[in-house]
């Protein structure tokens, strides 16, 4: 007689091993932030070909409500994210997403078109394209061969 | 001849399926006079890479992401990771199954779950002589 069934006794353990990751995950990500001193959102820098990629995951912020300046290469997001509108705190069961204002800035690194600055935001997700200025081409500095009008004398 | 040496032909094994991170999103659930709504944040899921199903009392939801860069992308500098997300919720029995609906949007889902809706008392007259 069978006691038990292989395989579903290791349910929960799945779920608990699922809850543990998504404690350390959280440690190590610093999501939702604040509360272990990493600035939100947190975001990724890319290189692809002549740009550099910036993302970030911002599910539930409305376009309206994102706003990204860039000035004296600085680039600033700013957004915010509310909850649903008329339910009150206690109405709620669990309550783990990131809500309220943040901002975020950064410097940029030198030899970016600034104004062309490209920004979408599909799915939550933002990318910001920056472009790289083309790189000064080195200038060539004639040398005169000074034999024929300076040469010493022997 | 000893059948316990017969070699078993040794097939090649299967390449390792591409190592890819799965999350546990974060959720928000409250309750509303109709029932209850959870929110769910899953940056990067569209309506058709999210899987939402219910069975017996378990709703379970999986959302694919995509790459958010392309592949030839050089990462300079990370502050998170890229992964899918799944999580699952044990329904009680107040939650009308057959009436669950879900929606996306910006890498929100939010699925409303109805409560079963119990009939009104009936009033039975009674007859009288």
């Amino acid at each position: 007689m069978a006691v038990f069934r292989w395989g579903q006794p290791w349910v929960p353990f799945q779920d608990l091993e699922r809850e543990v990751d998504r404690l350390l995950s959280s440690v190590s990500l610093g999501f939702p932030g604040i509360r272990f001193g990493r600035q939100y959102p947190a975001v990724n820098l890319y290189e692809v070909e002549n740009e550099l990629h910036l993302t970030a995951e911002l599910p539930g912020v409305k376009g309206d409500e994102l706003e990204i300046t860039v000035a004296d290469g600085i680039l600033t997001i700013r957004g915010r994210r509310v909850g649903p509108e008329g339910i009150s705190d206690d109405r709620y069961r669990r309550q783990e997403r990131p809500r309220g204002n943040w901002q975020r800035s950064f410097q940029l690194p030198e030899r970016v078109l600034e104004d062309q600055l490209a920004a979408e935001f599909t799915n939550g997700v933002l990318k910001i394209r920056l472009p790289r200025a083309p790189v000064p081409r080195p200038r060539q500095i004639k040398v005169v061969d000074g034999n024929s009008s300076s040469s010493p004398e022997v | 001849m000893s059948q316990d040496l017969v070699p078993v032909t040794q097939t090649a094994p299967a390449p390792p399926p591409e190592r890819q991170l799965v999350f546990t999103p974060p959720i928000d659930i409250f309750e509303t006079d109709a029932g209850l709504v959870l929110l769910a944040d899953l940056p990067g899921v569209t309506s058709e890479t999210l899987e939402l199903q219910v069975q017996d009392n378990k709703l379970t939801l999986f959302g694919r992401v995509s790459p958010q860069v392309p592949a030839e992308a050089r990462l300079l500098h990370q502050e998170y990771q890229v992964g899918h997300f799944l999580r699952s919720f044990i329904l009680s029995d107040e939650v009308d199954h057959e009436r669950i609906s879900a929606r996306l949007n910006q890498g929100v889902l939010e699925v409303v779950l109805p409560r079963v809706q119990r009939g009104e008392p009936r009033r039975i007259p009674i007859a009288t002589d």
